[in-house]
Order: structure tokens, then C-alpha cells, then sequence
């Protein structure tokens, strides 16, 4: 929303700090203000002038032109581009110092034409937003351009004004400005200049909770055209095109009371009866933008005997639309539910100046506060208008809220610091609050029409008025004085914190990936889109789905590095989000995900990862796994770690990965967090000593490393300590198709040193078992 | 005689041992003369044929010769050895500015980094670190935090929708209702996490950041109380003084609610794109918590009642980083996550 600050200070009596100032103000007590800017600049510079002599230039489209700038700038020659530069003719001079645009005007040559200062057009000086020509206007030269001058505007953050129906007008928000610095509020509404006797239309309202309100009045002898450059200015300064005066009054007054309002051309409205009501099945509706649409019930509109004329608070008809024609006005300033009317705006996308007001709950009291300042501003803009009939208003007024009770005491206390009663009493007052003592140190509080829509019900309400215009750099940080309870301790959060310690200190770098995939990313895995949780409204096709794996993302680090490493790790801890039957909320289980990218052959990267495996899970068994379409088809392994499947490790399936190789380790962490650290208990160390001997085992050449070691432990019995994996050989004297694997298998008894027979007796059965099942033995 | 024997016995020895150029020729010597065998005990032996005062004369003399002789020799062993272990330090040299094999740690994501650092700081101060789903029911996202369906700061929070009339969380505001429910009053929370918004990315937006909601609720919390734990806060973060402005600021789970800014950390207040040319950065939304808010959770509001804040954690990692762009966070690149 953008204020004036010229606009502002013509509704406030006495000095007011400066644009910068004020913006900052507004900002630590009222409202966030984006920034404030200088407006119209020139016009502090601006003079009329009027044009002597106009020369052409040979081979330009300018013309020289002298021109009389009165009595102070006297006599100039200036270079010129507008068509309608013509001798005789009273335009805006802008003399050189003045600033246009970001940029200071200087003597300068044009078509090697000296141009002392130029002639400006009424775009140019922000006035409205035509450049088709210089400005035309009526005045003695020399004289500045009446009613305009140099502004400044201030940009409020319309988030922050959400709650306040109030501050979508210039008026509001002088009042806070009021309340801020002192300064007094001028009321720009005389009520007095509404008519009384008998209105010319009735107004019948189907259902007042959604239309509290209809008011309106009729003119006749209104001449639409363009409205005073003052007008035009403010409208512009407040980011609105100027249209016609009619219009532009209406625009004007929403933005200095806030209350939207509509004319109806009163010669194209059929009977004498004007209907707030739903909109029936299938109701056609031709808009002022040119749309047509079709209406339900849902929608609320205006209509007369002959359909509907006005999508109520969004939008005019086309059909009812005033023109140059136009000399009889319905002037509508109606009250409307904000609900329904946010409802109606978004599903039609259609926010205009008028919804995104009313959705804030705008004040019906205020309807005929806007009519009487129509009048007003209509016999400055269209001379001759004149009412027709008595006011129409239909008001059901809904109950008044009750008085809020609020007692300093627990003022205080929320506050956090003392305050007086007449300071609290003085600042409400200031925000038009009516504040009465009930009992000593309690107020019965009165709230005004324009903060009792929805912003302010409560006591805590109060307190945010109390304490934002005390200034809340008044408030001294205080500890609190409370029980200290022992806080319940998040372990699972705790246990990913400690993995990333763990898997960063392994050498693998933390990533942080989207929660999104595409259905591209996801069909390169032979993900399908019917698995996941799909975004209903996704900016672009990247984030139509929520991801079941972290894979797309990790796979995507993979690439995009291999660009500029060709060694290197990375991992990711994030939620796999998995999609349950009816309504419930997804199932979101927690992942860890590694990964080792490398351009040597990838079976050490692999290993690296059952490493990073047994760093995790202690113990933990990686048994062959058939392979999924994404992985390496002879290199795939699930983990199992103390009976539970926990993940996998896999090599990216070679068309996945075109820098090189990768190697993915996927651990489900709901799974280790719910097994927990293994349990530790301490064994009583052994007295006697353990012996180790080593056997080599001639094996095929795909015989399993693991399968073997756990034949050997078997058959070794109850005193093997460990069977450790020394080595393996292929190559002469072994056939092309075997290998030998050795193993160092140790021994001890807890209550005794093993003898040599025991040991030869240990080692013999091992021979043996081995033998029996048709290994051989080396050495 | 047999003492001039001696005398002439020992020079000879000394010059032996004297003489040596290797350990080897040390020890030739040794045996030669100290030897069980050489020549200091054959003189031995023939002492027992003297005449017994002779004899006590001349052995007093022999151990004298034989302990002179044995510390020469000692010493002279010493210095061989010294010199051998000085030789094979010497060829041990190692070329100590070779770079070391193996593995470098690699590093945690800054935004990781900042949330166990919070995670530490509110739990020293009681405060539980608690979690909620990133797939949030409507309810919980905005219902449950005085945010109806027609209210018109729903339009605030670009909002992704999922089936089942679901939302991906446009705050981590909704765990402070899963933890009143949870936990009941009195209350202390913190509940970092991932966040959603459909916005367009640039350099200063992102669809998905992290913030770190944060919560009590007890018996009479002030704003002077808020104030505390904001301040406290804000210099655990920095270490350092940062510049601050307390200001209105309108959340509809909040009554009073506020916007706490810090003064820009990377341009320190004329303006940057990080802090939107405005020299001040919004960092920390907080207020007192609404009395609908805390019904919603199941909690009395005349009996209890407390703040809530909401922190940035991504802006305030790129204010901590002197980070220019957010695209970078999730961008896996890991040029700039190896700086962490």
C-alpha cells in the first residue's frame, strides 16, 4: 500500500517529521514500511509557461520553441518533441536544476538547438501516465502548477497490514501518525452534506451476515471527464491510473477512508430495486475488465430486475459501466463479508483494489462517512452535479461488542514493565479507544468500529497497543523466574547428529537436497509417479513429487561434482517421504545416504562403504542382493545388522554414472535408531593365552569370503575366538579356475591353555569338515 | 720385570685401543688384552708364582692397569656407537613436507553446523529439541495457529498443497501445537527443521529453508522475559554486538506479536541484496503466544501462557557465512560445502 505523505499531512494538524523520518516511525510503531521515495520531484520547479514562437529544426522532429516562463525565468528558448507544442499554447516549464526521472536537468544542446530547461508533459511530471504531449493547462506563466507539488511516498509491507482493515486508507493510518507524534486528526468527512427524505431505490439484502451493509446515493447532471491534475496526482502517487472524475473519486476515497466504493451509470439499471444477494446456478456475469464469467451460489452479487450488475467487492459490470455519456450515477459504498469475499477473489483470481480490502473486514459504519465525502469531492470535480433523493441505506447492525475488561495488573505483568494508568488511559485514547475505570486499576475498554471487525477482541490486543506505542525498546530484558524441569531428550535426533559426526569423519562430505523430484529424475531409478506424494501446485515440473529415496538427489551430487573432482565423498541424512493409504499423513523415515565417486575400477570405493558400514553398525552382515534396476547387477548387497535389514550398498549401475564409478551406501535410520547402540557388557578378560594358526582354503573363484570364514567357525567349535580373512591368491600352481583364501583362526579355552593336541585336534576337525564338503587345503 | 711388563703392556694397550678405526678393531683389541683369554690374564695367572708380598703389590697394580684399560675402552665403544646411531638417523630422513595419505575428514553443512549449536544453547537453558513431520496436516499448519481458512495471511505463505488436502509445512510453527499436545504446560521447545514455500528461486529466495521455532509456556511470561531469551539468543549466535529493533509485527499466532531485526552483518547497514537494500534484516519473528493458539494445544489460557519465536536459520547462516547466494545451500556442490 502507498501513502502520500503530502496526503498525509493535509489530514493531520501540526509539524510532522520529515518522509524518513515519519517511514521510520510507522515502522517501529505501527506497520513495516518498505521504503519511502521522493515523488514527483519536479514539480517543485515547475512553472507555466507559455509558448511564443515555435521554429522547426531541419532534419529533426523537434522544434525550437520560445516560450514566456513570467516574470521570474523570463524569456527562454528551449528544443521540444511533442506534436502538440504550438505557439500560444500554456504548458509545464521545468527550468534547468529541476530533477525528472533519477536525473537533474542541465543547458544542453539538442539538433544543435541550445535548450535551456524543457517542457514537460504531465507523465513526465507524475501526474498521470500520459506522454502523448506536453501538458495543456489554463494559467498565467510564471505561476506554479496549482494543487501539485512535490511528494514523497511511503510503501507500506501489505502483510503487515493483514489485520488492519483501518490502514488501507490514508486516514488510518494519520491517525496512527496522530497517535505517534501528537499531531491532531482532521476528519476530511462532513456528515452534514448527506441528504436527508426519500431514497429513489430500496435495497433489499437476502442475508446480512454476508452484506451487513448497503448504502448509496443518486446524482444527476454529473459531466464525466477527466478529473483536476490534483486529483489525477494523488491517484498516481498512491499507484492508481487516473480514468475519468467519477472514477477517480471513488478510487480517491477508497484510498483515504478505505471503503471501496462503485458507480452505476443510473440510466442502464433496470426497476427501482437493488438486490445484495447469491448469485443463482449458472448466473452469466460480463465484468468491467472485459471477462465474462458464470456465477454460483457461492458468489455474492449486486443486481437490479435485470440480473447481476456487480461481483459484490470484486468487481463492476461491464453492462452498468459509466461513460462520456453518462448523466445519472447509483453511488455504491456497501459493507461486505470478508470471507466470502477472499473466497470469491481467489477462486476468480481477480484482486482488485476493492477485495483486498473488504478481505481485511472493513468497518460497515463507514459507508456513509464515504458518501458524505463524495459529495464534497463530486461539486469540486463535476460542477453542477446534484443529489437526487434521500440516502439509501440498509444497515443491519450486528451487535456491538462487549467492552474489553483490562486490568493494569496483569498489564504490567505481560508487559514486563510498570506503566501508568493515565499513560495506558492516554494512549488508547489517542487510537479513539473509549477507556472507562471500572473498579480501581481496571478499564473497561471501548473498541472503535474500525478495529472491531476481527483486529481487535481480546485484552492481549490491547497490549499490543499499549506496548508498540510505549515503544518496545522500553522493555529490559528479564530472566524469568520459573521451576527448572528437566527437559525430555530427543535421542533420535541426537543419534543423527552423532551418524553425521561419524560418516563426516570417514571423509564424506554432508549434503543437504530437496525434498522435491521430477518425474524425470524419478523414472531414471524406475521410480513410477504413482509411488510418491504428489505437490498439487508445483512451481514447475521439479517439484511435482516428494521424494521415496534420496537417491535422484545424492545421484544428482554425483554428477554435478564429477564436473570438477574426480575423487570424492559426499552424504546426505534427510527423510524419505512414503506415501499411506486414505488420509493419513505420509510415512517419513529418516535415510542416510552415502555415496564415494571415483574413476579407478570402484571395487575399493565399495569397500570403503561396507567400511563406513561397520563404523555405523558394528558387526553388521552384507550378503549378496539381487540387484535393483538402478544398481550395479554383480555388485549389490542388503545389510543386515543384528537380525533387521538396515540398507543397502550397491554400485550405481554403470549408465548412471558416465564420469567414472560410484558406490552408494542407503541406511534406514528408523530401523538403527530402533535397535539402538549394541548392547555392552564387560566379559572378564582371558587368563590363558589364545594360540592362531592360518590355513589356505582352494576355493572356486566366486566362493564367497564370508560363507567360508563361517564353514571354518563352525567347524572349529566352541573355543574359536575369530576367524580373520588374511588374503587371497589366484595363479600358479592353482588351475585358471580357483582361488586360495587364508584364513588365521585363533583359539583359547577360558580355563585352561590349550595343549597341543588340542590345538592339532581343532585344526584337524576343521580339515576334515572342510575335506567333507570338497575344499582342498594349500600348504 | 713383571711391573715393567705391565707398564709396557698397557701403553701397548692403549695405543690399541687408540688406534681402532672400527668397532670391529675395538673389539680385536678387547679381546687381545681384556679377554678372558689375553694378555691382562695370562699376567694374571702367573701371579700366583710369585712371592706373596710381591703378589699383593703387583695385583693392586693389575687392577688398576685392567680398570683404566676397560674405561678407555668403554668410552671408545660409546663413541662408536653414538656414531653408528648418529649415521642411521641420518639416512632415516624423512621429507616432512610430503602430504600425509589417506582420507580427510569431510565436513558438516553449515546449516547442520548452526542447528546443533542452537540445539546446545536452548538445551542448557531447559529447553527441549523436538520434531515434527514435513508433510503437515492443514490443521496443525495453520488452523490450529489462529489461521482459518478464510484468513487472508494464508496469501503471506505460498503454500504447496499435497493430496489428501495436506501441505508441505510453510513454518515450524505447527510443532509448537504437536508439543502442547505432547507435553501439556508448562512448556520449553525448540523445533529446528525444513520448511516449504512456492516461491520462484533467486539468489535470496528458496522453495525450501530451515528455520527453528522455539516456545514457552508458563505461569505470567512477559515480553521483558521474551526479551531475555531473544537477547540471549542473538549473542550466542553472533559473539559479537549486533544492533537490534524491536518493531510490531503482525502473526496470527501471536498477540502482541513482533519482528525483531538485526542490522545487516554483510553490508553492516547501507544495504545489499542479502538484506533487500534496506540495511536491516528480519531475523527473529517472535511475540506472545495467542490465547486460541494455546487452546488449540490443549492448554488453559487463563492459567498459562508464554512466547514463541521463529528464527531463520538459512538467512542466518548466510549473515554467519558471509554467504551471497541461497542457491548455494542446496546446491551439493562441494566446492563450497568442503569451507564448513
Amino acid at each position: 500500500m502507498k501513502f502520500s505523505y503530502n496526503w498525509l499531512s493535509e489530514l493531520l494538524d501540526g509539524a510532522l517529521p520529515g518522509p524518513a523520518e515519519l517511514t521510520r516511525l510507522i515502522t517501529m510503531k505501527t506497520a513495516e514500511c518498505e521504503g519511502v521515495e521522493a515523488f514527483a520531484p519536479a514539480l517543485a520547479h515547475a512553472v507555466a509557461a507559455r509558448v511564443l514562437e515555435v521554429t522547426p529544426i531541419e532534419g529533426s522532429h523537434n522544434v525550437q520553441a520560445r516560450i514566456d516562463a513570467g516574470p521570474v525565468h523570463g524569456v527562454k528558448q528551449v528544443v521540444c518533441g511533442a506534436p502538440n507544442c504550438r505557439a500560444g499554447l500554456v504548458t509545464a516549464y521545468l527550468p534547468a536544476g529541476a530533477e525528472i526521472d533519477g536525473r537533474v536537468i542541465s543547458k544542453v544542446t539538442i539538433s544543435g538547438v541550445e535548450s535551456d530547461g524543457m517542457l514537460a508533459s504531465a507523465a513526465e511530471l507524475s501526474i498521470n501516465r500520459d506522454h502523448s504531449g506536453i501538458l495543456e493547462i489554463d494559467i498565467e506563466p510564471g505561476s506554479p502548477l496549482p494543487g501539485l507539488a512535490a511528494d514523497h511516498v511511503i510503501e507500506v509491507d501489505n502483510k503487515s497490514l493483514t489485520h488492519r482493515p483501518d490502514l488501507w486508507g490514508h486516514y488510518g493510518l494519520a491517525r496512527e501518525i496522530a497517535a505517534i507524534t501528537g499531531a491532531k486528526l482532521k476528519d476530511p468527512v462532513k456528515a452534514s452534506l448527506l441528504p436527508a427524505g426519500e431514497p429513489l431505490y430500496a435495497v433489499e439484502i437476502e442475508d446480512h451476515s454476508l452484506s451487513p451493509r448497503y448504502s448509496a446515493l443518486v446524482f444527476e447532471n454529473v459531466t464525466v471527464q477527466p478529473s483536476p491534475l490534483w486529483l489525477q496526482a494523488r491517484l498516481e502517487a498512491a499507484g492508481m491510473n487516473a480514468i475519468n472524475n467519477i472514477v477517480d473519486v471513488t478510487n480517491y476515497i477508497g484510498a483515504e477512508l478505505a471503503e471501496p466504493m462503485h458507480a452505476f451509470d443510473a440510466d442502464k439499471l433496470q426497476g427501482n430495486t437493488i438486490y445484495v444477494r447469491r448469485a443463482k446456478s449458472g448466473e452469466p456475469y460480463d465484468a468491467l475488465n472485459g471477462e465474462s464469467y458464470t456465477l454460483e451460489p457461492r458468489h455474492l452479487v449486486i443486481a437490479d430486475s435485470g440480473g447481476a450488475i456487480a461481483l459484490a467487492g470484486v468487481i463492476g459490470g461491464a453492462g452498468s459501466a459509466i461513460n462520456s455519456e453518462t448523466t445519472r450515477i447509483v453511488l455504491e459504498s456497501a459493507n461486505f463479508d470478508a470471507a466470502c469475499i477472499r473466497k470469491t477473489s481467489a477462486e476468480m483470481k481477480l484482486r482488485t483494489d476493492a477485495s483486498m480490502r473488504f478481505e481485511k473486514a472493513q468497518d460497515p459504519k463507514n459507508t456513509v462517512r464515504a458518501l458524505a465525502r463524495a459529495i464534497a469531492l463530486f461539486e469540486i470535480v463535476s460542477p453542477g452535479i446534484r443529489l437526487h433523493g434521500g440516502m439509501i441505506d440498509n444497515f443491519k447492525a450486528p451487535p456491538a461488542p462487549a467492552p474489553i475488561t483490562l486490568p493494569m495488573e496483569w498489564l504490567i505483568r505481560k508487559l514486563g514493565r510498570p506503566i501508568e494508568a493515565a499513560e495506558v488511559r492516554a494512549i488508547l485514547e489517542s487510537l479513539e479507544f473509549g477507556v472507562a475505570e471500572s473498579a480501581p486499576g481496571v478499564f473497561e475498554v471501548t473498541v472503535p468500529s474500525w478495529r472491531a471487525t476481527k483486529d481487535v477482541t481480546i485484552k492481549d490486543d490491547l497490549l499490543e497497543e499499549v506496548g508498540r506505542m510505549v515503544g518496545y525498546s522500553s522493555i529490559p530484558p528479564e530472566p524469568p523466574l520459573k521451576p527448572v524441569q528437566r527437559p525430555w531428550v530427543n535421542h533420535e535426533r541426537l543419534f543423527h547428529h552423532d551418524l553425521r559426526q561419524k560418516v563426516a569423519a570417514q571423509g564424506f562430505t554432508e549434503t543437504y537436497n530437496y525434498s522435491f523430484v521430477s518425474e524425470a529424475m524419478a523414472a531414471r531409478f524406475g521410480f513410477t509417479p504413482d509411488q510418491h506424494v504428489h505437490v498439487l501446485n508445483p512451481i514447475s515440473v521439479e517439484q511435482s513429487l516428494m521424494r521415496i529415496s534420496l537417491l535422484p538427489g545424492i545421484h544428482r551430487n554425483i554428477v554435478d561434482n564429477a564436473r570438477y573432482s574426480d575423487e570424492f565423498r559426499l552424504f546426505e541424512i534427510g527423510n524419505e517421504i512414503h506415501k499411506r493409504q486414505s488420509n493419513e499423513l505420509p510415512h517419513e523415515v529418516p535415510h542416510l545416504m552415502a555415496a564415494i565417486h571415483t574413476k579407478a575400477d570402484g571395487s575399493a570405493a565399495y569397500y570403503e562403504l561396507k567400511r563406513l558400514a561397520e563404523c555405523l553398525m558394528p558387526g553388521c552382515e552384507a550378503a549378496p542382493a539381487s540387484s535393483l534396476g538402478y544398481e550395479h547387477s554383480a555388485r549389490a548387497a542388503a545389510i543386515t545388522w543384528r537380525g533387521r535389514e538396515a540398507g543397502r550398498i550397491f554400485e550405481l549401475h554403470p549408465s548412471l554414472v558416465e564420469s567414472g564409478r560410484a558406490s552408494v551406501l542407503d541406511a534406514n535410520l528408523a530401523v538403527l535408531f530402533e535397535l539402538g547402540p549394541a548392547p555392552k557388557r564387560y566379559q572378564p578378560l582371558r587368563r590363558f593365552p589364545s594360540s592362531s594358526f592360518d590355513l589356505s582354503v582352494v576355493a572356486g573363484l566366486r566362493e564367497l569370503t564370508g560363507d567360508l570364514g563361517g564353514r571354518i567357525r563352525a567347524a572349529a567349535g566352541a573355543n574359536c575366538d575369530s576367524v580373520e580373512f588374511l588374503y587371497s591368491y589366484q595363479g600358479h600352481p592353482l588351475p585358471d579356475d580357483k582361488q586360495s583364501l587364508s584364513y588365521r583362526i585363533t583359539v583359547s579355552a577360558p580355563d585352561h591353555t590349550l595343549s597341543n593336541e588340542e590345538l592339532t585336534g581343532i585344526r584337524a576337525a576343521i580339515i576334515e569338515a572342510l575335506k567333507a564338503a570338497g575344499y582342498e587345503l594349500r600348504g | 720385570m713383571i711391573e715393567s711388563t705391565l707398564s709396557e703392556l698397557e701403553s701397548r694397550a692403549a695405543a690399541s685401543i687408540d688406534a681402532a678405526a672400527t668397532p670391529d678393531s675395538l673389539e680385536t683389541a678387547r679381546v687381545e688384552f681384556l679377554g678372558r683369554k689375553g694378555a691382562l690374564a695370562s699376567i694374571g695367572k702367573d701371579m700366583g708364582k710369585l712371592p706373596p708380598e710381591q703378589r699383593a703389590v703387583v695385583g693392586k697394580m693389575l687392577n688398576a692397569v685392567k680398570q683404566s684399560l676397560e674405561s678407555q675402552f668403554d668410552s671408545k665403544k660409546a663413541a662408536f656407537d653414538k656414531a653408528a646411531l648418529d649415521s642411521r638417523l641420518a639416512a632415516e630422513w624423512l621429507d616432512v613436507t610430503r602430504p600425509a595419505p589417506g582420507v580427510r575428514p569431510g565436513s558438516l553443512h553449515p546449516l547442520t553446523l548452526i542447528q546443533r549449536e542452537l540445539e546446545d544453547y536452548f538445551t542448557s537453558l531447559g529447553f527441549a529439541v523436538v520434531d515434527g513431520p514435513e508433510v503437515e496436516t492443514e490443521w496443525h499448519n495453520f488452523d490450529a495457529l489462529n489461521i482459518p481458512a478464510t484468513h487472508p495471511a494464508r496469501d503471506a505463505q505460498d503454500t504447496f498443497w499435497v493430496e489428501g488436502g495436506h501441505v508441505l509445512r510453510t513454518h515450524t510453527s505447527p510443532v509448537q501445537v504437536r508439543a502442547m499436545e505432547k507435553f501439556g504446560a508448562p512448556l520449553r521447545i525448540i523445533a529446528p527443521g525444513r520448511v516449504f514455500r512456492n516461491e520462484e528461486v533467486d539468489a535470496s529466495h528458496e522453495h525450501t529453508f530451515y528455520q527453528l521455532e522455539g516456545m514457552m509456556i508458563d505461569r505470567d511470561v512477559s515480553i521483558a522475559h521474551m526479551l531475555y531469551f531473544m537477547k540471549g539468543l542473538l549473542e550466542a549466535i553472533f559473539s559479537r554486538e549486533v544492533t537490534v529493533r524491536l518493531r510490531p509485527g503482525f502473526f496470527p499466532f501471536v498477540e502482541p506479536g513482533f519482528e525483531l531485526d538485526i542490522q545487516c552483518l554483510i553490508c553492516g547497514g547501507p544495504g545489499c541484496p542479502v538484506c533487500k537494500q534496506s540495511g536491516w534484516v528480519e531475523l527473529l519473528p517472535c511475540g506472545l503466544v495467542h490465547p486460541n493458539v494455546l487452546r488449540a494445544g490443549g492448554i488453559d489460557p487463563d492459567q498459562w501462557n508464554g512466547f514463541a519465536f521463529g528464527l531463520g536459520l538459512t538467512r542466518l547462516v548466510m549473515m554467519r557465512y558471509a554467504i551471497d547466494d541461497i542457491r548455494h545451500l542446496a546446491s551439493g556442490d562441494l566446492r563450497f560445502l568442503r569451507q564448513f
